[in-house]
């Protein structure tokens, strides 16, 4: 084969890796946010036993999201060094390198803080119950759990893996991350952001959504030295909360 | 015994610790209980209707009852946990405190604990920024968008991982119910009012830096820990030991004369900037300010300590020494503070100089120690190091504690700066100025500059100091008539033929106060004098002829005045006496005129006088008047003169 047909064969098999990669992250981004939904509710009084079942399940999808991208990522970046790559492929492999990092630090940073969590409240007895906190959280977290089971990820049904109990998670992502930062030498800060600061403001949603504060609408007692009214309202929502 | 150390005390306090945050958890477990814990109730909202909502009185009452203490502490310690972030306000969520009344709170869940072992982080905070710029369209508070945008400079490499996770996790959030989803929403802008706090709102948690080691974890119980407990407990044993009675007498003495000045337990006025965030108060207390306050300069009365560590006081001070002559004191002070705290590069030669300056032999500025002290201190010399002056400072200090100090506050100059000192009126902000002045915040003067222009007025007083004490005694006559007393000074009778004055690389009082005499009048006083004649022709010789005749009238002005000599080896008219003998002019005499040009390379300190009533008065020496001082005075007298270590350029000036 010429050497041209060669790099275009090389480029075309990146690219496809690459986008491989970004949907795995865009999955694993959105496993780690369900993940701390979770997390949330821990110790408070919606926890249990649902909840903490549901927190291995994410857990584990997170792992063989992250170890399958992991691998990938390494293989792209250190065929791109003695391959034929342009500057722009690499920019975008050493992009998908600094996103995935900073994903796995901060979901480690909750796996931590799940830890610690799991620690304090330990649930194996009846009587745990009772230092739960009351923090107003009922039960909700079946929509999450329906949203994890819905991540697709490019790999997963090839790669299955066991996923391993919280400690072991733990530190094999702190190995994995500083492997990782030995192996390839990427410097983070010539990366840069793809879209301009407040553009995600701009963006449509998918349905106009409630702020908070409208949210928080609190009924108007009649008689009134203490009215209770939330300050940003605006009239028509106060007309459909009047309670006279 | 007096409390020392007040102002740098290098030691632990500043700190965190927050050992509070797990006593807080322990409390808040128990308040949880569902039959001894706080009642709740649910909190209805227009959506629908949430449960475990708590009132303030509830919180207060079930704190006093629990800890057996009275409303006010209850309703303190409750404020403490909210602006720790243990619970939160479901209404006025910026300000977080306790209110007695039936506004409702409700407890934040413990993945938004506050704690020391999980650091805050910025990547988090710019998370829950993008979040809430989709949900509100990017309409932001004013610090929010200030943070938004720093962080996305900062951030600005995983900025795309910030703004995807930002979405999905506001995805993931909507796929709870919705009562839930408000709780959530809740707790976590609760969360970040207490860790970025608004301007205007005050959250325990915003404490500044970590410490180093975490007060809760166990200390591994090595040889090396039972090293340092041993070495603790052999320095406590050690430790020179105080009356209670004395030590307590002291406390309460420094409390009591300290209360009025103490900005927790009085007023401060014009306002406390960290409450008001009006910042009038700092303006008016900068460390040099023109005009300081009538609470500053009452400070000043308190001790000497106080006076000296206050650079305005200090100044004060300076000026009213500068009036007595006795400035070399401070100065003196001054300068072993610096060999103290400053560099180990310059130390040598700090030493050299201040020696130089002071201490030696018909030194420019000599200082009164006694005897021993300089033998100490000049043995020490030969090794110096940080310290070794210390034994002289503390005479030093303890001489112008006890003598000057009391002129001082008695003198005009500090009745002066009292009467001058400004008591300004308390503000009395609206809670809308209090608002406008929390938005006004705007960061002070960089330290860096703070420091340059420390060190330029620094350098400006050190050229500024000799030459200002000369222009006393260069003036006419009737000044002159305090030295008109010394007048052993050794017999110099040969002609003067020095010529000219110093020329001075900064701009000479002398030169200055001189200038406006008229040419022709000078050129007629200097026609008579045998020695004139000398002078005459030389003036032509010399580039700066203005000065020269400067000279003449000077000599002039001198021999009409009278017959002494200024010996500038001491600026005090307390060192009248020392001042007499010859014995403290440097090994130069004027029995040994020919002496003058290689003594000057051998020693620092040379004094150049002329026979009476010929003194010139040379604060500079420029390398080009040398030698013609040097080609002049072969058959003249021996010279002296005083060669000011800091401005001098000539090459035998070791430290130059």
């Amino acid at each position: 084969m010429s050497r041209w047909r060669r790099s275009v064969d090389g480029l075309a098999a990146r690219r496809r890796q690459q986008d491989e990669c970004e949907r795995a992250q865009e999955a694993l981004s959105r496993v780690t946010s369900c993940f701390q939904q979770l997390a949330a509710s821990l110790g408070s009084s919606a926890d249990g036993s649902f909840l903490r079942d549901e927190m291995d399940e994410t857990r584990g999808l997170a792992h063989r999201i992250s170890t399958g991208l992991s691998r990938r990522l390494v293989r792209l970046l250190s065929d791109g060094d003695s391959g034929t790559s342009g500057v722009e492929d690499r920019k975008v492999s050493e992009r998908l390198w600094v996103l995935f990092l900073s994903a796995l630090e901060s979901f480690l940073y909750d796996l931590r803080k799940a830890y610690d969590l799991i620690g304090q409240f330990p649930l194996r007895h009846r009587y745990d119950r009772r230092s739960l906190v009351n923090t107003g959280c009922i039960d909700g977290v079946v929509g999450v759990a329906a949203r994890v089971a819905s991540v697709q990820a490019p790999w997963l049904t090839l790669e299955e893996e066991p996923s391993p109990d919280l400690t072991n998670h733990i530190t094999g992502l702190e190995i994995m991350l500083s492997e990782m930062q030995l192996r390839v030498p990427v410097p983070f800060w010539s990366v840069e952001a793809t879209q301009p600061a407040w553009a995600e403001a701009c963006g449509e949603l998918e349905e106009p959504d409630d702020t908070l504060e409208d949210l928080m609408e609190v009924e108007v007692v009649s008689n009134d030295t203490s009215s209770r009214m939330v300050a940003c309202c605006q009239p028509a929502c106060c007309g459909l909360g009047f309670v006279g | 015994m007096t409390i020392r150390n007040t102002l740098r005390d290098h030691g632990q306090r500043y700190r965190p610790r927050m050992a509070c945050l797990k006593k807080a958890e322990k409390v808040l477990l128990e308040m949880q209980d569902p039959k001894t814990g706080v009642k709740s109730q649910p909190q209805r909202l227009v959506i629908t209707t949430i449960p475990h909502a708590i009132t303030g009185e509830d919180i207060i009452a079930w704190l006093a009852d629990k800890f057996h203490i009275d409303a006010q502490e209850a309703r303190s310690f409750g404020s403490m946990l909210v602006a720790l972030g243990y619970i939160y306000p479901l209404q006025d969520h910026k300000r977080l405190v306790i209110k007695p009344d039936a506004s409702l709170y409700r407890f934040q869940t413990p993945y938004f604990w506050p704690t020391q072992q999980w650091p805050v982080e910025d990547t988090d905070y710019a998370i829950y920024l993008a979040k809430r710029n989709i949900r509100k369209k990017g309409i932001l508070e004013l610090h929010e968008q200030e943070h938004y945008n720093r962080l996305h400079k900062w951030m600005n490499h995983k900025w795309d991982f910030i703004v995807m996770q930002a979405k999905e996790q506001y995805r993931a959030a909507k796929e709870r119910k919705k009562p839930d989803r408000v709780v959530f929403d809740c707790q976590e802008r609760a969360y970040w009012v207490v860790h970025r706090p608004p301007p205007g709102t005050v959250s325990a948690m915003d404490y500044g830096l970590d410490r180093l080691v975490d007060p809760h974890a166990d200390e591994a119980t090595t040889p090396d820990y039972y090293e340092r407990i041993m070495i603790f407990t052999q320095q406590s044993i050690m430790r020179p030991r105080v009356k209670s009675s004395v030590s307590i007498g002291a406390l309460v003495k420094y409390c009591a004369t300290y209360h009025n000045h103490d900005p927790f337990l009085s007023k401060c006025l014009p306002s406390n900037p960290w409450l008001t965030d009006d910042v009038t108060y700092w303006t008016l207390n900068m460390p040099y300010v023109e005009i300081p306050t009538k609470m500053r300069v009452e400070r000043w009365t308190f001790s000497f300590a106080e006076l000296l560590s206050d650079p305005r006081g200090r100044d004060d001070f300076r000026l009213f020494l500068k009036k007595e002559f006795s400035g070399e004191n401070l100065a003196f002070w001054e300068g072993c503070e610096d060999l103290k705290w400053g560099e180990a590069a310059t130390m040598r030669e700090k030493a050299e100089n201040i020696y130089k300056t002071f201490l030696a032999r018909g030194a420019p500025r000599w200082i009164n120690i006694d005897g021993k002290t300089m033998e100490i201190t000049v043995k020490g010399l030969k090794h110096p190091h940080r310290y070794v002056l210390d034994a002289a400072q503390t005479h030093i200090y303890m001489l112008m504690k006890k003598d000057s100090y009391g002129r001082y506050q008695k003198s005009p100059v500090f009745k002066d700066t009292v009467k001058k000192a400004i008591c300004p009126d308390e503000h009395r902000f609206t809670d809308a100025q209090l608002e406008q002045n929390a938005r006004k915040r705007r960061p002070s003067v960089s330290p860096i500059i703070l420091r340059q222009m420390e060190r330029e007025q620094r350098a400006k007083m050190a050229a500024n100091v000799d030459i200002t004490q000369l222009c006393r005694f260069t003036t006419p006559v009737p000044h002159l008539a305090v030295y008109s007393g010394i007048s052993d000074f050794p017999t110099a009778n040969t002609s003067p033929s020095l010529p000219f004055l110093a020329h001075t690389p900064c701009p000479s009082p002398i030169s200055v106060a001189l200038d406006s005499t008229s040419a022709s009048e000078r050129r007629a006083e200097a026609a008579d004098g045998d020695a004139k004649g000398n002078l005459a022709a030389r003036t032509p010789a010399a580039g700066n002829v203005s000065k020269s005749r400067m000279a003449l009238s000077l000599r002039r002005l001198l021999k009409r005045g009278c017959t002494p000599t200024t010996m500038f080896a001491s600026l005090s008219p307390k060192c009248h006496s020392a001042a007499g003998t010859s014995s403290r002019i440097q090994p130069i005499s004027p029995d040994q005129p020919s002496q003058a040009p290689p003594r000057r390379i051998g020693n620092f300190f040379q004094i150049k006088v002329d026979i009476p009533p010929e003194c010139r008065i040379y604060p500079i020496e420029s390398e080009d008047e040398e030698e013609e001082n040097r080609a002049a005075s072969r058959g003249g007298v021996g010279t002296k003169e005083i060669i000011c270590p800091w401005e001098s350029l000539t090459p035998h000036n070791g430290t130059g």
